[in-house]
């Protein structure tokens, strides 16, 4: 066996590496929402933050691919460690009772698989434009992308805002079990300080929930609009 | 008191196992979990059919021979106590009680609600020893122990091996056996010249034998009758880390340095 294979066999270097990636897909979560929060600073702010990034094509695709590569070491070690831990029991229970374990750390697999459906159809949507597009060319007066114009065209629609808020409640699942994970896997406990660690999940995912929900909201809601 | 018992009966290894119903009366709410199954079965061999098989010893639960999951709880609905240390009172009169052996890949069925756990053993020999050199006792104060580290160390011997973590975790997860097993010796000085090859040994031997993997939702600690923290999993973790940092051996020459020519 090659030594790869050999460091991967072991479950714990697994998830050691797998949170790594996991807690670079948080921290661009978490700079993903700042970065939109700029929507609520009208138009020509988010618009002109868009075109900021895109003025760095080199930056922006390094970025883009690194984004890619996290996340498909994180999909591919976690959809590992998911189906060695199906076949680990191979009968089911017919009575089952969890007395500890939250609904959150149970669905992990599920929801992480439901996020990955909707960041692919977020990506179609309003990155790529595939699903949706609005009507106008989508440039706004200063020639640029009308990132402003997308956001309210998406989510002045019911349905979208249906997806989308039920995207952040799946997120916010997800999150709030994997950050506080991170500590226990790696290893970092305190009698004190565990408190903390196990508050950071639900912190942290309750921080980018809302200001996402923020933005669909303010749109749906008639705060936003062209 | 009366209950109606759903026994998971299974001949042997690779038979086909399926749920019987039992009728279980007479029940004194002082007897323990195990000995209404004794009575079931006193009564099971007077009429000429075969006992239900489950394993138990001491009795006073500390052996960590009894198992059996009880209405979905390894060790059943109380804490910190195993299954021989569970008492009827702590039913409800005529209530349906399902009991389930262990089931893990890991833990093959040997017949009923008997399962085989020769895998935590096979942990065990890959790495839960010390070296100690045999000869004359060695004074009790030669080798100094902080009280603290005494005790946590203490905290994480008190794993009796019943398995019960494996049994109720989503995964199958061994980890905190593991854990407990690999923290006991890591903390102690006797335990110090193994230590950073034998949680590499055990983490190895625990994912041959088909364990899954901690999935930091604690129902290991829940379950626990010994109340084995889930800390010492990520003591676990943190040897493990330090063992793949410090775990890199010089190569040994092939010739001993101070050997003459065999």
């Amino acid at each position: 066996m090659s030594r790869v294979k050999v460091f991967f066999n072991s479950s714990v270097n697994s998830k050691i590496v797998a949170s790594l990636a996991g807690l670079g897909l948080v921290g661009f979560v978490i700079f993903h929402m700042l970065g939109n929060l700029q929507v609520f600073e009208g138009s020509d702010a988010i618009n002109g933050y868009a075109s900021i990034l895109r003025d760095m094509p080199i930056l922006l695709w390094t970025a883009r691919v690194g984004l890619l590569a996290v996340a498909g070491v994180h999909v591919g070690l976690t959809l590992r460690l998911a189906l060695r831990n199906r076949q680990a029991r191979s009968v089911a229970y017919a009575a089952r009772r969890y007395r500890f374990a939250s609904v959150a750390s149970r669905t992990m697999a599920l929801t992480g698989s439901l996020l990955l459906m909707f960041i692919i159809f977020h990506l179609l949507h309003l990155t790529a434009g595939v699903i949706d597009p609005p009507a106008l060319d989508g440039l706004d007066a200063q020639g640029r992308i009308d990132v402003y114009g997308k956001i309210v065209h998406a989510f002045s629609n019911p349905l979208y805002v249906g997806i989308y808020v039920a995207g952040q409640l799946v997120l916010g699942l997800h999150l709030s079990h994997a950050v506080s994970s991170v500590f226990q896997t790696w290893g970092i406990e305190h009698a004190a300080l565990d408190h903390l660690f196990k508050l950071a999940g639900p912190g942290v995912a309750l921080f980018v929930v809302l200001g996402n929900l923020a933005i669909i909201f303010a749109v749906f809601l008639g705060l936003l609009r062209t | 008191m009366k209950f109606t018992l759903r026994i998971w009966r299974q001949g042997g290894p690779n038979e086909r196992g399926g749920f019987v119903t039992y009728l279980a009366d007479e029940v004194s709410p002082d007897m323990s979990f195990l000995e209404m199954l004794d009575a079931l079965n006193q009564r099971l061999i007077a009429a000429g059919e075969e006992p239900v098989a489950f394993e138990h010893d001491c009795r006073e639960g500390i052996c960590g021979s009894c198992s059996l999951v009880i209405d979905g709880v390894p060790h059943g609905p109380d804490r910190g106590v195993t299954t021989c240390q569970l008492y009827m009172r702590r039913f409800a009169d005529e209530k349906t009680i399902t009991i389930e052996p262990w089931r893990a890949k890991a833990f093959p069925i040997i017949k009923d609600l008997v399962v085989d756990r020769r895998a935590l053993d096979r942990i065990m020999q890959a790495g839960g020893y010390i070296s100690v050199n045999t000869g004359g006792a060695v004074d009790g104060n030669t080798l100094l122990i902080g009280k603290d580290e005494a005790e946590t160390a203490m905290d994480a011997a008190s794993c009796i091996g019943c398995g019960a973590c494996v049994a109720a975790c989503k995964n199958a997860s061994a980890m905190l056996f593991v854990a407990a097993k690999v923290s006991h010796l890591a903390m102690l000085p006797q335990g110090k010249p193994e230590r950073t090859r034998r949680v590499m040994a055990m983490v190895q031997a625990m994912e041959r034998e088909g364990f899954g993997s901690c999935g930091n939702q604690y129902e290991c600690e829940a379950v626990c009758p010994k109340h084995v923290s889930v800390r010492f999993i990520a003591m676990l973790n943190r040897e493990y880390l330090r063992s793949g940092i410090l775990g890199t051996k010089i190569p040994a020459r092939s010739d001993p340095p101070h050997g003459e020519s065999y």
